[in-house]
């Protein structure tokens, strides 16, 4: 990872995660609120509904009031407490509670038993316990009805004046539906009551209340959406009998969900007969969190784009100079010693850059001085080859010239003789020149490389292959040189001139063969080493000393007592030229092992 | 039989006014206004008007003459022969021959009838039972077996009740409107016409009385105290209906233990002194005590003891009740759920669907004439138990009685009265012995 990337992520990370932490505690407060505000408008909804509640108690309870206050009423219960004859008021109840406006109504005798009853005319002479609870206020009251099942009323009792003992009414309007569509709904507002069928339905063996049942969940109009999900508060209002408040989850969805308050409605007795639940939608403030939410991403989103975009530009700026001087090196490194930093301002970096200008500067100067001496050192130690190696046919030419000058004194026989002999000395010494300045001009000349891909084991089993025959011929039998081939199956593929490296490695293998008069055993061998494929040669013979080993590949520098010093320096030209290295390692006496490496090809 | 003509006695001086008695006047138009159609309900008030049968029923309960003038019974009362009155028509012209009269016989009982056989014998008609049939003729005088012209000769299908009756419809398209037959056997009706408006509630129907748009409206049981306290006049018959939960014995009360603590569970008492305001009496036996004199003999009293006693473990699943028609009806039968709920049977009243067979229904059963042998065999034929009911002693009516009600498939509750409320300008306002109104005896006060 460059620095520019590491500078960009790190400037990003930071960024984003001061974004998101901002918008963290943005969202936790708004939904805190939001929350806040749902609960307080539940509160307000459940505390319009219990003024209600009371509103509707004070209506019943006044209605069988003006009944009982009424003259007819009065009428009858004095009738009753006379005769003691109820039969002719078997249909007066149904008369007053539709008068009144009552869903329940019964006239009970002096005796406690129904007189007449609207919701149940049949239960005439059946007593009406209800009917001993004190005459003041409101009370629920389950009441049965004819089709065996049961309705929830909210009931008054009172008695009709004028009679003793006391004709009393128990009058009462039915908490239904009928009475949930008549409470004050909010838009998104649902209300539903949940009532056990019969009062033995209510509790179960031991006071517990019995199974949610879904189906009893009564909504205004119709039934209530997804009754079973209110089971967990119906449940706890109905053990607890205290009001309790939580969210009901419809479905999956958050918006689906309401703030909903259970409201136990209790007889006297204390025993819960009915739960109300009072639900706000929570949509809207679902709605409006998740429009802040999209709003917060969006502004996160467009923060941390802006702040990737200023990180680019920092990043870019702090990393241009240090990358331009990671560059500068590089070039320097390659070769380039002309390579140039741009120093701007006056910060550290740009410091840094001058100083990288002026040490190029200094060694780019250092090298062409280092050039200028090894040119003319290498001038010298040419001329004094040259001197050396013409030096030596030179003398024997000078020697027959002179030789060849006095013998013209001699008679024309041994003159003949001398001019024979003098002319093949002549002719094999300069032959002897032109072979060693067709050496220098070979050195000269080295030829370009050809590349092409090639496999090394190809190129050193052609070597081997080449010199085993060689070595089998009689003239080499005497040498007793064994010739042994150490090549890798894993093929090594390198972009090589073939005929070069041949020429390079049976270079190294004829130094290796002088190298080992006496005999000895000669190992080629070629092994992938990573990226590089290694080739070595490697003798047994009379080893080396480390100043040979470094002094080696000098031009000129030979170890043999005629060689040029040139065999090796083409070698390593070669190598160099495939962009490989060639070193040497070995000990006197303990053998030479030379080695090259080169790129393997991908 | 004291107390009942006392009664009778004392209706009908509250229901004459106390104006001097006049020759009866012909003409006017009556108009009665009635809760049902007349004709499948109100006990069959309009086929009263219109239609005639072999026998009536007279004062004394004797089967007098109509269609027939005389009868005879031979082979010990296997055989009967009716032969019929000479010169009556029906109300198309078509004379009353024995083929007509056997024709309309057949098609009246559908099979389930008190013969095997009856065939006409010149004109006479001929009944042939494999058991002896001692109440052919009080029998021939129910509703049921009135006289009507099934078959006009061509195979076209005729319209509702052509008969021989003191009236005839005035036009078959509009049939609640009848007029007096000029010829009629027993002598011409004094009022001209008569206009029946059927479906009216009751209270309509004395609002319509007291108005002056109605001449005779319903009383039903439950509401003669009420009709009275608002000075109505009232014309009331005996105890003509019996008011009796028939209790199925099969499915799930087939337990004979289980229908008797429905027996025992059932308080007649609240029935009679509330629902039904003290009119008629309170029952247990099939026949009234005027009647037959043991009525006393069954317990009427409720034994809820008894009930949960006979009951015991076994626990009935929910039951239906059936009830024919509402008002009264229903709120009995609610009373009757309750007494049972108590008991520990779960009953549940429903309006009577023909096509349920329900586990209870409440019925109200007509008890024609007063004739104990013959009303007896009328009810058991009337709850499906078609049993010829001897006649030789009272003693054996009592056993026979009391045979079927020990099988409890029938528990008598009310004996009811019917009644009729008529205006001031009605006179000679007579029922008939099954509680219909005689308006062929009755006049208009205001006729011309």
């Amino acid at each position: 990872m460059s620095l520019r990337q590491k500078l960009l992520l790190l400037f990003s990370l930071t960024v984003a995660a001061a974004v998101a932490a901002v918008a963290w505690t943005v969202l936790l407060r708004v939904r805190h609120v939001f929350e806040q505000r749902d609960q307080e408008e539940t509160a307000l909804f459940v505390y319009q509904f219990q003024r209600e509640f009371q509103h509707r108690s004070a209506e019943v309870a006044a209605a069988v009031d003006r009944l009982a206050g009424s003259e007819p009423a009065r009428a009858m219960a004095f009738e009753l407490a006379q005769s003691g004859d109820a039969a002719p008021y078997l249909t007066e109840a149904q008369t007053m509670a539709q008068d009144a406006q009552l869903d329940f109504l019964e006239i009970v005798g002096p005796d406690g038993n129904v007189v007449s009853s609207a919701q149940w005319p049949a239960r005439f002479g059946y007593p009406e316990p209800a009917a001993a609870e004190p005459a003041q206020g409101t009370f629920l009251k389950r009441e049965d009805l004819p089709d065996g099942s049961a309705a929830l009323g909210l009931f008054a009792v009172r008695a009709i004046g004028g009679a003793s003992p006391a004709v009393k009414l128990v009058g009462g309007a039915r908490l239904d539906q009928g009475f949930l569509a008549d409470l004050p709904v909010a838009p998104g507002m649902t209300i539903g009551l949940y009532s056990d069928a019969t009062p033995e339905q209510g509790q179960s063996t031991g006071g517990a209340p019995v199974a949610f049942d879904p189906a009893r969940l009564m909504g205004a109009n119709e039934a209530v959406a997804g009754a079973v999900h209110y089971r967990a508060l119906i449940d706890a209002a109905r053990r607890s009998g205290q009001q309790t408040n939580g969210v009901v989850n419809l479905t999956d969805r958050r918006e689906d969900s309401l703030n909903a308050t259970a409201i136990p409605l209790k007889n006297q007795a204390g025993d819960v007969m009915a739960v109300l639940i009072v639900g706000i939608s929570r949509a809207s403030m679902v709605e409006a969190q998740q429009h802040i939410r999209a709003m917060a991403y969006g502004v996160a989103a467009g923060g941390i784009f802006l702040a990737i975009v200023f990180s680019l530009w920092v990043a870019a700026r702090v990393s241009r100079p240090i990358e331009e001087l990671a560059r500068a090196a590089e070039e320097v490194a390659s070769g380039n010693w002309d390579a140039h930093v741009p120093a701007r301002g006056r910060d550290e970096v740009s410091v840094l850059a001058r100083s990288f200008n002026h040490m190029t500067e200094q060694l780019a100067s250092q090298r062409e001085r280092l050039v200028q001496s090894e040119r003319v050192a290498a001038w010298r130690e040419l001329a004094r080859r040259l001197a050396h190696e013409l030096k030596n046919p030179l003398f024997p030419l000078q020697l027959t010239v002179e030789n060849l000058v006095r013998a013209r004194a001699l008679p024309a026989e041994e003159f003949d003789e001398i001019f024979r002999e003098s002319t093949a000395t002549l002719g094999a010494e300069i032959a002897n020149l032109k072979a060693i300045i067709g050496r220098f001009s070979d050195f000269s000349k080295m030829p370009r490389p050809e590349i092409e891909r090639i496999d090394a084991s190809d190129v050193v089993a052609r070597v081997h292959a080449l010199y085993t025959t060689a070595h089998q011929t009689p003239e080499a039998r005497g040498a007793a040189i064994q010739l042994n081939l150490d090549v890798s199956l894993e093929p090594m593929p390198i972009d090589a001139d073939p005929e070069l490296l041949h020429r390079a490695l049976s270079n190294l293998v004829l130094n290796a063969i002088d190298a080992m008069p006496e005999g000895g055993r000669l190992t080629l061998s070629a092994h992938p080493r990573g990226e590089r494929v290694e080739l070595r040669v490697a003798d047994t013979g009379e080893g080396l000393t480390s100043e040979e080993c470094e002094r080696l590949f000098t031009p000129y520098y030979t170890t043999k007592q005629h060689g040029t010093g040139l065999g090796l320096a083409i070698v390593q030209s070669v190598v160099a030229d495939h962009s490989g290295t060639i070193t040497v390692e070995g000990t006197p006496g303990g053998g030479a092992t030379f080695i090259i490496t080169l790129p393997r090809a991908l | 039989m004291l107390r009942r003509c006392a009664i009778s006695l004392l209706l009908a001086a509250v229901a004459l006014p106390a104006v001097p008695r006049t020759r009866p006047h012909y003409g006017g138009t009556v108009q009665i206004e009635m809760a049902g159609d007349g004709i499948h309900a109100d006990g069959g008030l309009v086929l009263r008007f219109v239609l005639d049968g072999l026998t009536r029923l007279g004062a004394d309960g004797t089967a007098q003459p109509a269609l027939a003038v005389s009868w005879k019974s031979e082979n010990n009362d296997h055989r009967w022969e009716f032969e019929l009155r000479q010169g009556v028509q029906f109300q198309n012209g078509f004379p009353l021959t024995a083929d007509r009269v056997v024709a309309s016989l057949n098609e009246s009982c559908n099979g389930n009838c008190p013969w095997t056989a009856v065939h006409a014998v010149g004109s006479s008609v001929v009944f042939v039972s494999d058991a002896p049939e001692p109440n052919l003729p009080w029998l021939l005088a129910e509703t049921q077996y009135l006289i009507s012209l099934t078959d006009a000769g061509d195979g076209k299908t005729l319209p509702c009740c052509i008969g021989t009756g003191p009236f005839a419809f005035n036009n078959q398209d509009q049939p609640r409107s009848l007029v007096a037959k000029e010829n009629y056997w027993g002598g011409r009706p004094f009022v001209d016409k008569i206009e029946v408006v059927t479906g009216r509630a009751i209270r309509d129907q004395w609002l319509d009385l007291s108005v002056g748009r109605a001449d005779v409206v319903e009383v039903p049981p439950e509401d003669l105290r009420q009709a009275q306290q608002q000075r109505l006049t009232i014309v009331a018959s005996p105890p003509v209906e019996l008011l009796a939960l028939a209790i199925s014995a099969t499915g799930a009360l087939a337990n004979p233990t289980l229908r008797g603590a429905i027996a025992e569970a059932v308080d007649r008492a609240a029935l009679f002194n509330v629902i039904f305001q003290k009119q008629g009496e309170v029952t247990a036996s099939l026949l009234p005590q005027e009647m037959t004199g043991y009525a006393f003999l069954f317990p009427t009293a409720r034994d809820l003891n008894k009930a949960h006693e006979l009951r015991g473990g076994l626990n009935a699943p929910p039951l239906i009740l059936g009830v024919e028609g509402g008002g009264a009806m229903m709120l009995a039968a609610q009373r009757i759920a309750l007494n049972l709920r108590e008991a520990g049977f779960d009953v549940q009243p429903v309006d009577s669907n023909p096509m349920q067979h329900p586990d209870l229904a409440l019925r109200r059963l007509p008890m024609e004439g007063t004739d104990a042998a013959a009303a007896m065999e009328g009810l058991l034929r009337a709850v499906g138990e078609p049993a010829a009911v001897s006649r030789q002693s009272t003693a054996a009516l009592f056993h026979a009685e009391k045979e079927f009600l020990d099988q409890k498939t029938l528990v008598p509750l009310v004996d009811l009265p019917r009644a009729y409320a008529i205006g001031p300008r009605v006179r000679d306002f007579q029922l008939n012995a099954d509680g219909t109104p005689d308006l062929a005896s009755a006049s208009l006060e205001d006729a011309p």
